[in-house]
């Protein structure tokens, strides 16, 4: 419970129905996308302008006051998992687009904007917002900067980094700041990208000014089956290696088709042992010349059956099953835990391989889907957790995969971020040096380590303790690991 | 220029001793050695390094690091000195890190579409090694600068509009750190999520955080059709129209180039191009399958049409092509060339597209109440423009007046929401105009500094004011 004086202090900024410190109320606030991890903060506070979250901070900062920033809770990797000794800022409130201007093609938005209203705001316009990651009904866009989100079209369009220009944000010490610009490049150090991905320790993000992208006049996507994962595998190293760049490029395997298909009809072949879908948008011309080169490309590489869209409607149908993967996950088990990892394309085939005769020795189902083009895996363990030693089975599961993925070349995170979750990989995966600068880079923004403390960025404390942890797991630290 | 010393001159005297035991003949401190490695292109005042240091390894640049570390004296890392902004003026002295002889590509990934190359690799020396891989590295500063020298000032180019800047291209760094370390940032991963953005923090620091001395960078395929053209327009405001519709449009075009009618007169000269007038001009490059190129440059056409622009005049040649590009590149020496024995400066800005037109414009007011002689020319398509400014070195006045154009330039792009520079950065010219842009952030920067080189002895006085 907030002390009195705190508690009062707090009441003068905000509106009681926008101080919430009942437990029911809190409650909701326990936890973003990662349930694993749970914890109840003191309080959840609700601002809804910039002048509140100044003085909520200021005064976070003399009470020495944990903070979380929490945009729509959709995260994966516990970023906003509240400190049970600290309080929650939700940005819910900020929801408003504030300009838009198509001749430069930017938007200049609120935190608490959704995603996909960006997209949808600015269509009249003939723009979209490119990042599109699968939450982006819900997920906002103050949230994707936190998290450098990627989506489903970052293959070409690229990440939340290559998209914005421009956030305005508040330190804890309650300064208003900017980084970046209007314009395409900025002068001086690069701290727009030093606070894209960095996961609430820096700042609080007040406003975004994103970068719109005119909308292709056209858009067609492939669906390709393949009897033969390896062979799916090699279709997508074909497809990069002739220096084609989709617009998307993703991978299902054999359990989410059977998951997804009977809920979404989106046409999958349910025999296939995997399903990529190619995208190519652009000008009539280019996207022909594009799908008549991946076209091509598959039917060499020995895909069964090679489908193009023939309209929108069809191509929207072949993207629904993807877009429901992680839907029909929660459909046919009653918890499942997403892992996310990136690897080299060319170990595709060998990686998956390898976790399915994982997932038989833990006795545990894993679906297969993600961004192929980017070599970017989210295995999803289905478990439940009401079943004894499932959570534990799960937990050494993912350990495994995270394994495999390092073995082969690959990273621990591609898109989620680090959160609570992975945080311990990160002292296997950074030199001495890295986390030294990442405590430096910290410590100028946030030198009382009030931001979301605890998560992305471990206390170099915790990976001697981590180390240990390792080791229990039988796994040697890699010294040439390559680094993201 | 004089040189400043802020360390004792025996310890810098008895360093300067040690690196010349440990590198022989590649520690070189001859006047003109160290003449030529004071300054970068544009203005020329020139501060001299103590010594400059030939390494071959990242293991030579973090012993000669870890010395200056020890004996606090400035590190000054140096590609081929084509900055323009004094970036590599070595303010306090110190010792010189000439990384020319770091030039090999270390790797070329043709299925992963990167490679790893050692900071004195040139881009047109990448480009060279790359022939017949059906790979090209796409990022093209006027100069053939190093590939270290454009990661450190984030360098960009007339490619910009279609592959991004350094920024967007670089996937990952070795540093050698202000204390002598060795790190590798970033890598072959398309994405990542984890810790902050080290290797774009480096990006753009001007050697001011660390000695760049690899850089893991992305690769495109050869486009399967190139066309290039060139539209003249009667204004400048139509050619710059043009532009910003083309953007918003979204007509996929790789390069267009601005050279206002002053350009056009000096690159028509210098580079003997020939059947142009001096004119606002507009240099186009499109890139993709064949039909896809048509029908970009027909759309372009149409656009460039409707602003009164001339028929256009096409390089289909790869020999027209290169002719062409070359005369760009070569502008800031033709505008050199345009008034000889004059000195020069380019200054460049940014600004969102939407305010390109009206910066342009008054810029060019601005220019002739000046009475100076300053060509218009850029990378449009991104908002990016630069101003020669050409002026008599020996006259004070004159001088005064050039920088003062330089510097409302950059106050104007600010007041519109842009950038003082929008590639060729801060290095020591532009320092007083960072704060304008920044404010408060600056704190931030200046804070990371201190955090990354609490002895502030890598390339000292740039960048940030400290």
């Amino acid at each position: 419970m907030l002390n009195e004086t705190l508690l009062a202090a707090l009441g003068e900024i905000l509106l009681p129905s926008a101080l919430l410190t009942a437990g029911e109320d809190t409650r909701p606030y326990e936890c973003d996308g990662l349930t694993l991890f749970r914890a109840q903060p003191l309080a959840v506070l609700l601002p809804e302008n910039e002048a509140q979250v100044v003085e909520i901070l200021k005064i976070c900062h003399a009470a020495r006051l944990p903070v979380v920033a929490r945009g729509a809770g959709t995260g994966l990797s516990g970023g906003a998992t509240p400190n049970h000794d600290g309080v929650v800022l939700s940005l819910a409130k900020f929801k408003r687009i504030l300009a838009i201007d198509p001749l430069a093609r930017t938007a200049v938005l609120q935190p608490g904007v959704r995603n996909l209203a960006i997209s949808e705001a600015v269509a009249i316009h003939g723009l979209f917002y490119a990042p599109d990651p699968s939450s982006q009904i819900a997920c906002t866009i103050g949230g994707n900067v936190a998290e450098n989100s990627g989506g489903l079209h970052c293959l070409k369009y690229g990440l939340t980094v290559h998209n914005v220009r421009r956030v305005r944000a508040v330190l804890i010490t309650g300064e208003i700041v900017e980084f970046g610009g209007d314009a395409l490049d900025c002068a001086g150090y690069d701290l727009l990208a030093l606070i894209n991905g960095s996961e609430g320790l820096l700042a609080v993000i007040t406003e975004v000014t994103v970068h719109l992208t005119p909308k292709p006049r056209e858009a067609k996507v492939i669906l390709a089956a393949f009897d033969d994962l390896a062979k799916a595998g090699e279709a997508v190293a074909a497809i990069i290696a002739a220096g084609i760049i989709p617009a998307g490029l993703e991978m299902m395997d054999r359990l989410t088709i059977s998951a997804v298909e009977p809920f979404v009809h989106a046409g999958y072949p349910l025999d296939a042992e995997a399903v990529l879908l190619c995208e190519a948008d652009g000008t009539p011309e280019q996207v022909q010349t594009e799908i008549d080169g991946m076209c091509a490309l598959l039917e060499g590489n020995g895909a069964t059956r090679v489908e193009v869209s023939q309209n929108e409607a069809q191509r929207l149908r072949l993207w629904s099953g993807r877009k429901a993967a992680f839907g029909a996950a929660g459909r046919i088990s009653p918890d499942y835990y997403c892992m996310d990892g990136t690897i080299p394309r060319r170990s595709i085939a060998p990686v998956l391989t390898r976790i399915a005769e994982l997932g038989r020795e833990f006795g545990l189902r894993c679906m297969n889907v993600f961004h192929a083009g980017d070599g970017n895996l989210h295995p999803l363990i289905l478990f439940d957790a009401n079943c004894p030693g499932d959570v534990e089975k799960t937990e050494a599961f993912g350990g495994k995969i995270l394994d495999l993925c390092i073995a082969v070349g690959g990273t621990i995170t591609g898109e989620h971020g680090v959160g609570l979750e992975k945080i311990g990989g990160m002292c296997v995966q950074f030199a001495s040096a890295e986390l030294e600068w990442f405590h430096a880079i910290k410590h100028a923004f946030d030198e009382g380590d009030l931001l979301n403390p605890g998560k992305a960025v471990p206390a170099l404390y915790r990976c001697a303790e981590m180390g240990r942890m390792h080791v229990h797991r039988g796994q040697v630290p890699h010294p040439d690991l390559p680094r993201f | 220029m004089k040189t400043e010393t802020r360390q004792d001159p025996d310890v810098v005297a008895e360093l300067v001793t040690r690196l010349s035991g440990d590198f022989g003949e590649r520690a070189v401190t001859t006047h003109a050695v160290r003449e030529h490695h004071s300054h970068g292109e544009g203005l020329a005042d020139a501060a001299l390094p103590d010594v400059v240091v030939f390494p071959h390894s990242n293991e030579e640049v973090a012993s000669i690091v870890r010395l200056c570390h020890l004996a606090r004296v400035p590190v000054i890392a140096f590609g081929v000195g084509t900055s323009l902004e004094g970036h590599v003026a070595a303010l306090y002295g110190g010792v010189c890190v000439d990384l020319t002889q770091m030039n090999r590509v270390l790797e070329v990934n043709t299925e992963d579409l990167d490679c790893r190359v050692q900071a004195g690799v040139t881009r047109e020396q990448l480009n060279a090694e790359l022939k017949g891989t059906g790979l090209f590295f796409p990022i093209d500063p006027g100069a053939n600068a190093t590939i270290g020298g454009m990661a450190a000032t984030r360098a960009s180019g007339t490619n910009a509009v279609r592959y991004g800047t350094m920024r967007e291209n670089v996937l990952g760094l070795t540093v050698v750190t202000a204390d002598g370390r060795i790190v590798k940032t970033g890598g072959r991963a398309r994405k990542s999520s984890a810790g902050y953005d080290l290797t774009r923090l480096f990006v753009g620091a001007e050697g001011t955080l660390g000695v760049i001395t690899e850089i893991q960078l992305r690769l495109y395929g050869v486009p399967e059709a190139i066309q290039a053209a060139v539209c003249q327009f009667p204004d400048l405001a139509s050619a710059v129209n043009t532009v910003i519709i083309a953007m918003q449009t979204g007509i996929s075009v790789a390069r267009i180039e601005l050279l206002d009618e002053v350009q056009m007169e000096a690159s028509i000269r210098y580079s003997k191009l020939e059947g142009f007038a001096a004119k606002p001009t507009l240099f186009f490059e499109f890139h993709g399958s064949e039909a896809g190129v048509r029908e970009q440059s027909e759309a372009m056409q149409a656009a460039s049409d409707e602003f009164g622009g001339s028929a256009y005049q096409w390089a289909t040649k790869t020999e027209d092509r290169t002719r062409l590009w070359k005369a760009r590149h070569d502008a800031y020496y033709a505008a050199l060339a345009f008034k000889p024995g004059m000195t020069s400066f380019a200054t460049d800005a940014c600004v969102p597209i939407s305010r390109l037109a009206d910066c342009i414009l008054e810029t060019k007011v601005d220019v002739e109440k000046s009475g100076l002689t300053a060509p218009i020319l850029g990378h449009v398509g991104d908002g990016n423009f630069h101003l020669v400014v050409l002026f008599d070195g020996a006259d004070p006045a004159q001088r005064e007046r050039a920088e003062a154009l330089a510097k409302g330039v950059s106050m104007r792009a600010i007041s519109m929401g842009g950038t003082c520079t929008g590639e060729h950065g801060i290095g020591w010219h532009k320092l007083d105009v960072l704060a304008q842009e920044h404010g408060e952030a600056v704190d931030l920067m200046r804070m990371i500094k201190r955090a990354l080189d609490p002895r502030d002895i890598m390339n000292p006085g740039k960048t940030v004011p400290l």
